[in-house]
């Protein structure tokens, strides 16, 4: 699978590797603003910082005007962090505008990107989400008096529907809302929910279940009812397995060992399984060969002599 | 052979070798008729199949002929064995494999497993190696089949198949034991007759080998129970029908027959593997070589580069003209990393940034000193945008 990426987004990332000017990578010192997104364990994590001019007496009129980012990701990860921050910079937001560069924005500026590929520039959004609620925080701003409706902490609280990359319900609904997600493989594109092991597909309270809440019931295939396998019926052994192979120890204990010890080897048993007993010699007997074969045919011999003829002893 | 880019992805394919392509020409021009026609000018192809058959069964090291079938590709192969064993012996309905098998392999039996057959993926350590105990309690009394690759297509370990197929047949020898050998054919010897004559089933394709994309094997060892995938012709006395594919077929047996002229070359790409694989480790500090415990093919690499993700490292090597693969999540069309470094439990902080060099006898010391010229810059630009990493101090951060 080839790169389908846009000119502007390798641009933007060989910029980036590069660290040529105007491309933001690092930290702004002091800044106002911190949000991260993402984790090393999921395949890409963002932190990103702002510093404002400060408004001498109404926070909401500061303005973004520095912009970075330290991001582990992918080269559509790595591009989309660099589109944010120019974003940001060209506009001169203050952070309550800011909030309305959003996925899309940033795909626009990168001229596209590939679908599967989507949930890179998302992260660029909710990493510059996070960092505006720092913002409010640090400068004593009610976001929800201006009517900004995000939970802050949602990520980390509620239930975990999407294991493999620790999301939320509540964070997987707004998303299904915001983005306008109608398919499982929609919601994969945009969050990586779903990506990986896939048991929360259509597991109960899984990704289709919150499709259906957010959108009403949509005909889906029916469900696959869950085998069952007969119980196996097994055999009856004579001895109990237990018994056969403490059988088995005290032969080699009593016949087998002493002579191999003479010799400087020894034998372990590896397992019992059924009739077959599974051997490994060791010291002088494991490097020759010869010798291993008449040994393995001498154990056989003795154990089927003194416990039971169906016996059989493999080397391992 | 085109130089215009550094070719470092050999297990995923390699160039054709131009003795190969040399014997191919005359059946694609001159020689095209299919081997099944009664007149005499097809006589031509259907000699050539034979004596490319005579080829293939010389690499192997077996001596009838009829025990290799041609086949499209490894894939085919694989369904071939896995799925025409089930259906010959429907009274077993246990697999036992790894948990680090290629996809056509893994997938097959998890496809079987949907279907109410029971499957055993055996797990390996964190070098890709197999507990040998932990394969003889899998063995089970309605165990259909084992199927084990013979080198790891990621990693290039290799697993102990001569033992672990001895340890299936002295179990029970209705067992049936297959290996997918698509990496290891034509750069370790294959002996169907010696240490791997306990193999029934061992599957490989040409592109691995320096033959064309299109073409693969599968040795399906005397009497083994086993029905035919594709139906619907009598060629290959109906055990895979279609028309053969004689020109690639040629190429195969010139690629097979090139190999093991050429086994010398083996130390050459080993000494050049080892000495890539060193240097990357000298001059790239968290940086380790996964499997390096194991024994492993003798022309790859698998590196996993700490704190910075795989697809980031192959666009820059690309745009240096050197090519390569990774097992990163955002390189695999799906959004986990790859599940043989998963199975290694490799460290989350390296698993999203492997990137493997698997080299062929076509490459050179020019080759390698190019990338331990360009990686470890490559590795560091990444670094530097890096939350997890402190490219002042050159050490991680501690964040992760």
């Amino acid at each position: 699978m080839a790169w389908e990426y846009s000119d502007k987004t390798k641009e933007l990332f060989m910029n980036a590797v590069q660290g040529k000017p105007g491309t933001h990578l690092g930290e702004v010192q002091d800044p106002d603003g911190v949000g991260e997104h993402g984790s090393i364990v999921c395949g890409d994590a963002m932190r990103f910082t702002f510093r404002v001019e400060r408004h001498p007496t109404d926070p909401l009129q500061d303005r973004i005007v520095e912009a970075k980012y330290l991001t582990f990701g992918c080269t559509s990860a790595i591009a989309s962090s660099e589109a944010l921050c120019a974003i940001l910079e060209e506009g001169r937001y203050t952070p309550i505008e800011s909030l309305k560069v959003d996925n899309a924005a940033i795909v626009k500026y990168l001229g596209g990107l590939p679908s599967q590929k989507i949930h890179c520039s998302v992260m660029g959004a909710e990493a510059l989400q996070a960092a505006v609620f720092d913002w409010a925080r640090r400068r004593g701003v009610d976001l929800r008096e201006l009517g900004v409706d995000i939970l802050p902490h949602e990520q980390e609280e509620g239930r975990i529907v999407c294991k493999c990359f620790s999301l939320t319900e509540p964070y997987l609904k707004r998303k299904i809302r915001e983005l306008n997600l109608r398919t499982i493989q929609d919601i994969t594109n945009a969050t990586k929910a779903g990506g990986a092991c896939t048991t929360c597909h259509h597991a109960p309270g899984g990704l289709q279940d919150l499709l259906d809440e957010v959108w009403g019931r949509q005909e889906t295939a029916p469900r696959e009812a869950p085998t069952q396998r007969p119980p196996s019926v097994g055999e009856r052994p004579e001895l109990s397995p237990y018994q056969f192979a403490k059988g088995i120890e005290a032969l080699i204990e009593e016949y087998v060992r002493p002579g191999l010890r003479q010799d400087g080897g020894d034998v372990e048993i590896v397992d019992i399984k059924d009739w077959i007993v599974y051997v490994h010699l060791r010291g002088a007997c494991a490097g020759c060969v010869g010798a291993g074969m008449t040994l393995k045919m001498m154990i056989e011999q003795t154990l089927k002599d003194k416990l039971d003829e169906r016996i059989r002893v493999i080397a391992v | 052979m085109a130089r215009d880019v550094i070719y470092l992805d050999n297990n995923a394919t390699t160039a054709v070798a131009p003795e190969v392509f040399e014997a191919m020409v005359p059946y694609l021009t001159e020689v095209y008729f299919n081997p099944s026609s009664m007149y005499d000018a097809a006589r031509a192809a259907a000699d050539a199949v034979a004596r490319a058959r005579r080829a293939v069964a010389d690499f192997l090291g077996i001596g009838s002929t009829e025990q290799v079938l041609w086949t499209s590709c490894a894939t085919e192969s694989n369904n071939t064995a896995i799925l025409g064993v089930a259906r010959a012996n429907p009274s077993r309905r246990h697999i036992v494999t790894t948990a680090v098998e290629h996809p056509a392999v893994l997938e097959v039996c998890k496809d079987l497993q949907r279907s109410g057959y029971e499957v055993t993926f055996l797990p390996v350590n964190s070098d890709g190696m197999l507990d040998v105990r932990d394969f003889i309690r899998a063995l089970r009394k309605d165990t259909l089949l084992v199927t084990v690759m013979h080198a790891n297509n990621e990693t290039g370990v290799i697993f102990p198949v001569d033992e672990l197929a001895r340890l299936t047949k002295e179990t029970d020898p209705a067992i049936l034991f297959h290996t997918d050998a698509t990496q290891s054919a034509g750069k370790l010897p294959l002996n169907l007759k010696g240490s791997l004559r306990h193999v029934d089933l061992l599957s490989f394709s040409g592109h691995k080998l320096h033959a064309p994309k299109g073409v693969g094997v599968l040795f399906v060892r005397r009497g083994t129970p086993m029905k035919p995938l594709l139906i619907g012709g009598h060629q290959q006395g109906g055990r895979r029908a279609g028309t053969e594919n004689v020109p690639y077929i040629v190429g195969m047996a010139r690629a097979c027959t090139l190999a093991a002229e050429r086994r010398s070359d083996e130390e050459r790409v080993r000494a050049l593997r080892d000495r890539l694989e060193n240097g990357l480790m000298e001059r790239i500090p968290s940086l380790e070589v996964n499997g390096r415990n194991a024994p492993r093919l003798p022309n790859t690499t698998n590196v996993a580069v700490h704190y910075i993700e795989g697809e980031g490292m192959l666009f820059q090597l690309s745009a240096e003209g050197i090519c390569a693969s990774s097992g990163s999540a955002c390189t695999s069309g799906s959004l986990e990393p790859s599940h043989v470094l998963k199975a290694m439990n490799v460290p989350f902080t390296a698993v999203h940034g492997s990137v493997r060099f698997s080299l062929s006898r076509y490459n050179t010391g020019d080759d390698v000193d190019r990338v331990l010229e360009v990686f470890p810059r490559i590795v560091a630009n990444l670094r530097r945008l890096s939350p997890y990493w402190d490219s002042e101090r050159n050490r991680p951060t501690g964040r992760a």
